[in-house]
Parts: C-alpha cells; sequence; structure tokens
C-alpha cells in the first residue's frame, strides 16, 4: 500500500527532482549543441571559403610562372584533382584562362562559368546545382591571367555538417551518462529521507517515541521537530486515555463487583435480615454504578470539545436561584443538611452554555451534600468581587486534606477520607466546564472552617 | 477464625464482610492503609484480604511492611487491577493469592480456606482428632461417619481448638479468634460453647486445663 504511493511518480519528491533537474540539464545540453552545431558549420564553411582562395592564388601562381609548361600542368592537375580526399575537402575544380575570357586549363569537372567575371567569391548555378566559386585575377601587369575556383555547394554543406556533427556528438553522448549520473545523485541526496521514512514506517504504532533528528538533515529538521512535537502531544493524549481507561475500569468494577457479592450474599444467607440488606445493597451498587456511567460519558461528551458550540448570555445570580429552586430548599436527599442561597441582586452575565454551567453547579452542590456532616449548613452562592464574578458553593464543614487539595479535580481522585460514594469524576467535569467557559475552578479551605468550591470569572477590568 | 479485611469502598467493603461471615469468619473491616498497619500490629488474625489502592497507604505498602515484620500471615489481594505487571507486583510483594474484581464468593472463601490450610502446614484439607472429622469446604462435621449439626459459634470454636491441637487455648485468645471488633461476647459465652460441643462430641472430647484454658483430649 505504502510502496503503491511511493511509486505513483508525481508526487515523489524523487521523481520531481530528477524530471526537473534532467530537463534543466538536457536542455542546457542541447542548447549548447545547437550552438556548437552552428559555430562549427560556420567555422567549416570559412575553412573551405580559405581552402578555395589558397588554392586559387598557387593555381595563379603555377601559370604565371610556367605558361609553357600548361599542358603538362594540366595533366598533373586533372591527376591530382580526381583522387578524393577526405568528407572535408570537397573535390575543388577549377578553370584558368585570361582577362578576355580565352580558356586556356580546366578541370573535369569545373563548371562552365565565364572567367570575364568580376573577381571575389560568387554563386552561380550549374547543372542545375549551386556552386561556390572563387575569381582572382593576376595583380602583376602585364599578365593578365585569371583563375576560377569552385566547390559544389552541396558537398560544401555536407563536409560542414560533418564537422558540426562531430563538434556536437561528445555532448550527445554525454547527456545519457548525465543523466544516470543524476538518478544516483538525487537519490543518494534524498537518502536521508528514505531512511526516516523507513523508520516510521517499520514502527508499530504504540512506538510515539521522538524521531532521531541528529543525522537528519538541516532541511528536514523543522519537519522532524513538528513531527516530534505532534508525537509527543500523541504520547500525552494516549497516556491520558490509557489512564483514563484503566481508572474507568476500576470505577465500574467495583461496583460490580460489589453487585455481584451482595447478591451471592443474598443467595447464601439464610436470614432474612441479611438478605434484604444485601438486596439494599445491590441496588444501592446498581445506582453507583450508573452514576460513575453517567459522569463518564458526560466527560466523554464534553472532552473532545475545543469550545462552546453555541453561547449565549447567562445571569449567574439566576442561574443560581433556578438550582436552588430545583434542588435546594427542602430537598428529600439530604434533609440533615440546610441549603441556602446567596445570590447577588444585580444581573452578573457572563456567555456560555446553561445547561453545562447548572451541570457544574449541581456537581458541586452533591459534593457538598455528599461530604460534610449531617447538620452542616451548604450555601450555593452567585457574587460579585472586586476582580471576579464567582458561582459555586460553600459549606461550614471540616474542610479538605490540605494534600488532597491540588488533586481533587484529577479525575477518579478521592480525598482520603472519602468512603467511595462519589464517581470521583464530578470535580473533573467542573473543571472541564469551566475551561470551555473560560473560568478556573477554585477549591479552598476557609479560615473560619468550612469550604468553598466554585468557578471563577476574572473580570477585565480589574486591577 | 478472625480475618482482617482491608477495602476501601462501601458497598464493597459490606458484600465481602457479609460473604466472610456467612463462612463463619470473624471479620474486622478497615477501610484505610494506615488503620490496616494498626490493626495488623495490634490483632492476631488468620488471615488478611487487601485491597491495593487505598487511602492514606498503598495496600502494597502495608504488605511491606508486614512483611518486613516477618509476619506468615496468609494475605489474598483482592483488587480491580488486572494486568499481569499488577499481579506479579503484588505476588512478589509478599502477597499469597491475588484474585480480580469482580469476583466470585465461593472461589474467595475457597481460596481463604486453602491459604490458611496452607499456613497451618498441612495439604488435606480435612482435619480429624479422636474420630471427629471437619471438612472447612462444605463446613461438615462427622463424629464417627455420622453428622453432626454445630451453630456457627461451635463449629469456629472446634476449628480453632482443631487447628491448635498441640497448644492450650486461653478463654481470651479463643474469644480473639471467634470475635470481631463491636462483637461483644458475654462473660461465659465460651463455657456456653465448650458445653454444647462436649455435649455433641463427647464429654471427654476436650479437656480444661485449670486456670489456662481448653485443650482437645489426647487421641485414643
Amino acid at each position: 500500500m505504502a510502496n503503491e504511493r511511493r511509486e505513483t511518480g508525481l508526487h515523489s519528491l524523487r521523481w520531481r527532482l530528477l524530471a526537473t533537474v534532467g530537463v534543466a540539464a538536457l536542455l542546457g545540453l542541447a542548447i549548447s549543441g545547437v550552438l556548437s552545431y552552428g559555430q562549427a558549420q560556420h567555422e567549416a564553411e570559412e575553412m573551405m571559403d580559405g581552402h578555395l582562395a589558397q588554392s586559387a592564388r598557387l593555381l595563379l601562381a603555377l601559370v604565371s610562372d610556367n605558361e609553357a609548361h600548361l599542358a603538362e600542368l594540366a595533366k598533373r592537375l586533372a591527376t591530382v584533382s580526381n583522387e578524393h580526399g577526405s568528407a572535408y575537402e570537397p573535390p575543388l575544380e577549377f578553370q584558368i584562362g585570361r582577362a578576355d575570357g580565352s580558356l586556356l586549363l580546366r578541370s573535369a569537372h569545373a563548371p562552365d562559368a565565364p572567367l570575364s567575371g568580376t573577381p571575389g567569391y560568387s554563386v552561380i548555378e550549374h547543372d542545375g546545382l549551386p556552386w561556390r566559386m572563387l575569381t582572382l585575377a593576376a595583380s602583376a601587369e602585364p599578365s593578365d591571367y585569371r583563375v576560377q575556383v569552385g566547390q559544389s555547394i552541396a558537398l560544401r554543406d555536407r563536409a560542414a555538417l560533418e564537422v558540426a556533427g562531430q563538434a556536437v556528438l561528445p555532448t550527445a553522448l554525454i547527456s545519457p551518462l548525465l543523466l544516470v549520473l543524476l538518478y544516483f545523485s538525487v537519490r543518494r541526496g534524498l537518502k536521508p529521507l528514505d531512511e526516516l521514512a523507513a523508520d516510521v514506517a517499520s514502527r508499530s504504532p504504540e512506538n510515539l517515541r521522538p524521531l532521531a533528528t541528529v543525522d537528519a538533515p538541516l532541511e528536514a529538521q523543522p519537519l522532524l521537530l513538528a513531527l516530534n512535537r505532534l508525537l509527543g502531544r500523541l504520547q500525552d493524549t494516549l497516556d491520558n486515555e490509557r489512564r483514563f481507561t484503566a481508572d474507568a475500569a476500576h470505577e465500574l468494577r467495583t461496583p460490580l463487583a460489589a453487585v455481584r457479592i451482595q447478591a451471592q450474599v443474598a443467595q447464601l444467607s439464610r436470614d432474612a435480615d441479611d438478605r434484604q440488606h444485601a438486596l439494599t445493597q445491590i441496588l444501592a451498587s446498581s445506582d453507583r454504578a450508573t452514576r460513575v456511567l453517567e459522569q463518564l460519558l458526560r466527560l466523554a461528551r464534553l472532552d473532545p470539545l475545543g469550545g462552546l458550540p453555541s453561547r449565549q448570555e447567562i445571569d449567574l445570580a439566576a442561574l443560581a436561584r433556578q438550582l436552588f429552586a430545583e434542588c435546594g430548599e427542602g430537598t428529600g436527599a439530604s434533609p440533615a443538611r440546610r441549603v441556602r442561597l446567596q445570590a447577588d441582586d444585580s444581573p452578573l452575565l457572563v456567555r456560555g452554555d446553561a445547561e453545562l454551567l447548572k451541570i457544574a453547579l449541581r456537581n458541586l452542590l452533591d459534593n457538598a451534600l455528599r461530604y460534610t456532616l449531617p447538620g452542616s449548613t451548604i450555601t450555593v452562592f452567585a457574587c460579585r468581587h472586586a476582580d471576579a464574578l464567582s458561582l459555586g458553593v460553600a459549606d461550614d464543614g471540616p474542610g479538605v486534606a490540605g494534600e488532597d487539595l491540588p488533586r481533587l479535580v484529577e479525575r477518579f481522585y478521592r480525598g482520603g477520607d472519602a468512603r467511595g460514594e462519589g464517581s470521583g469524576l464530578g470535580l473533573a467535569i467542573v473543571q472541564r466546564i469551566a475551561e470551555l467557559h473560560d473560568a478556573h475552578v477554585q477549591l479552598e479551605n476557609l479560615a473560619a472552617g468550612g469550604f468553598t468550591a466554585s468557578l471563577r470569572w476574572p473580570l477585565a477590568d480589574a486591577g | 477464625m478472625r480475618i482482617l479485611l482491608v477495602e476501601d469502598d462501601a458497598l464493597l467493603g459490606d458484600g465481602i464482610r457479609a460473604g466472610l461471615k456467612l463462612a463463619d469468619y470473624a471479620v474486622d473491616w478497615v477501610h484505610d492503609g494506615d488503620a490496616a498497619r494498626l490493626a495488623l500490629l495490634d490483632h492476631d488474625y488468620q488471615a488478611c484480604v487487601l485491597d491495593l489502592g487505598l487511602p492514606r497507604r498503598d495496600g502494597l505498602a502495608v504488605l511491606r511492611e508486614l512483611r518486613g515484620r516477618g509476619s506468615q500471615l496468609p494475605v489474598l489481594i483482592l483488587t480491580a487491577r488486572d494486568t499481569s505487571a499488577d499481579k506479579i507486583a503484588g505476588l512478589d510483594g509478599g502477597a499469597d493469592d491475588y484474585l480480580t474484581k469482580p469476583f466470585d464468593l465461593p472461589e474467595l472463601q475457597a481460596r481463604l480456606r486453602a491459604l490458611i490450610r496452607r499456613a497451618r502446614g498441612a495439604a488435606t484439607p480435612t482435619l480429624a482428632h479422636a474420630g471427629v472429622l471437619l471438612d472447612p469446604a462444605s463446613k461438615r462435621v462427622t463424629r464417627n461417619g455420622q453428622p453432626i449439626a454445630l451453630s456457627a459459634r461451635e463449629y469456629a470454636l472446634l476449628l480453632d481448638l482443631l487447628r491448635h491441637r498441640n497448644h492450650i487455648r486461653s478463654r481470651s485468645q479463643i474469644e480473639e479468634s471467634l470475635y470481631a471488633w463491636g462483637e461483644e461476647t458475654g462473660s461465659n459465652t465460651v463455657e456456653v460453647h465448650i458445653h454444647n460441643l462436649r455435649r455433641k462430641l463427647g464429654a471427654d472430647f476436650i479437656r480444661t486445663v485449670r486456670g489456662m484454658g481448653y485443650q482437645l483430649s489426647d487421641e485414643g
């Protein structure tokens, strides 16, 4: 599966590098090839022109010195011109005559051009083919010899092409080699990335240790660091999840174990009272398991929220009054404790989710009812302080042991004296709801005795 | 026989105590590690059922201290921690047995019987003396093959005497073994139970050592 992805060239860094660098290199080679080809062709033309001029001057000199041996010369030249040289030496044809146009001597295939023409290079047509001609007149008076040499342009071109081709050949030969070299360089250059990929690919899903950054190339470092940060966060999340699962299992197992053993006690007991007691305990245990489950689900729903989906304006004082009306005064749950309300008359406005805040406040109230002694007074309050708005519950009970205080909001943490009635999740839920509302949870023992737990919204204009 | 139960959960602890009482154990129940430590120092138990996650002092710490004192008390760990690592730590920490929650009451009872039997140094589950046979698993007592009906206290007293057949048991030792905290004993309850046992098992089955206590009579 991973290999399939790696084979698709379009997204592979290696193939992209190879393609771009390869195309650039080939393009460079091609341009240089075209340029040197043109240059070589031009140079070959010049050389052949030079050759023409040299031959013409030589012939002129020969004729001027040895007019008497013209016939002899003609014979020799015929044999020389017939000997074919290399491809770079296209056959040279010539005519020798006088200024008046009379022809003294000519090579076998020389074009039949008038000798009276003006001296210099020209192109003429002969037998339907273009020829490059050079006409040269004797400079020393009274001699009026004229020499005309020419080459077939077709042959000249062929020679020029041959020369230019030879010049380009090394470039052409080098390009495949260059491509191969490029391929290996790119592969070698990307090897650290491949090793990194292999390291990541070969990992088991549980292995979230940071990737080694020591040997990684500089360019990959930011990516690696970001990855390691992500891995670290993932590890934290996973650890939390594991701890939470283990704790949740423990918290559910205990009441379930109680249900089971009480049921067995009820089965085995011969005493009616014992049996009745065991059945009552079964009910209590299943209530407890239900409560743990409900709180777990509530927390599970709250946990993934990045923020509140919708925020309304909420009056904390009204909220406290509402909760107090619902479950404060005259509550049947805990007749031995008195619940009071202390809410400001002026509205205390925050933005948030009223349902969630009510759950938080109810959890705080439940805790107070559960962990205070009978006869205690519990106060539900919503107040404006100099520096903050607060919503919470205070009691005049024994308070919380100092070493337990910072750990109370931990999931499933119960203080040393707790008798395991609660789910251990109440304050964790309050904490989460506070986070979602940009508030913080304050837990403190009061100097005068008692304990207060509240959500506090710092006031922006407070010193 | 007296057992110390260390369990912080109110509902579960109540259930275990009731279940152990059904097996005629006297059960002392403490809720945290510190109380467990004190109870173990002060009293002579036949076994301890120990939870691990305890307030104030972890169960393993309690166990370490107990073993550090050289105590041979049979300890059964009863916990929700169910990974191998936890079990290994518990058993290597000095526990004799390890049971995870939720568990079966009869199994807990059987394991305790086995632990107590082993601590006595015996492999056979039944106790026998002068034709009287006691099977702790079924709690049945026979005399020369005939079943004998005993009350829970009489059974516990017989078990105590059988387990200490080579020693003289004082009245306070017997009371300590038979009764848990809060179960007040009358001034002559032990004598009443002794009397009843003699009536059911034969007048010379138990002998009184004047000024010291009671002991099973020599066989034959």
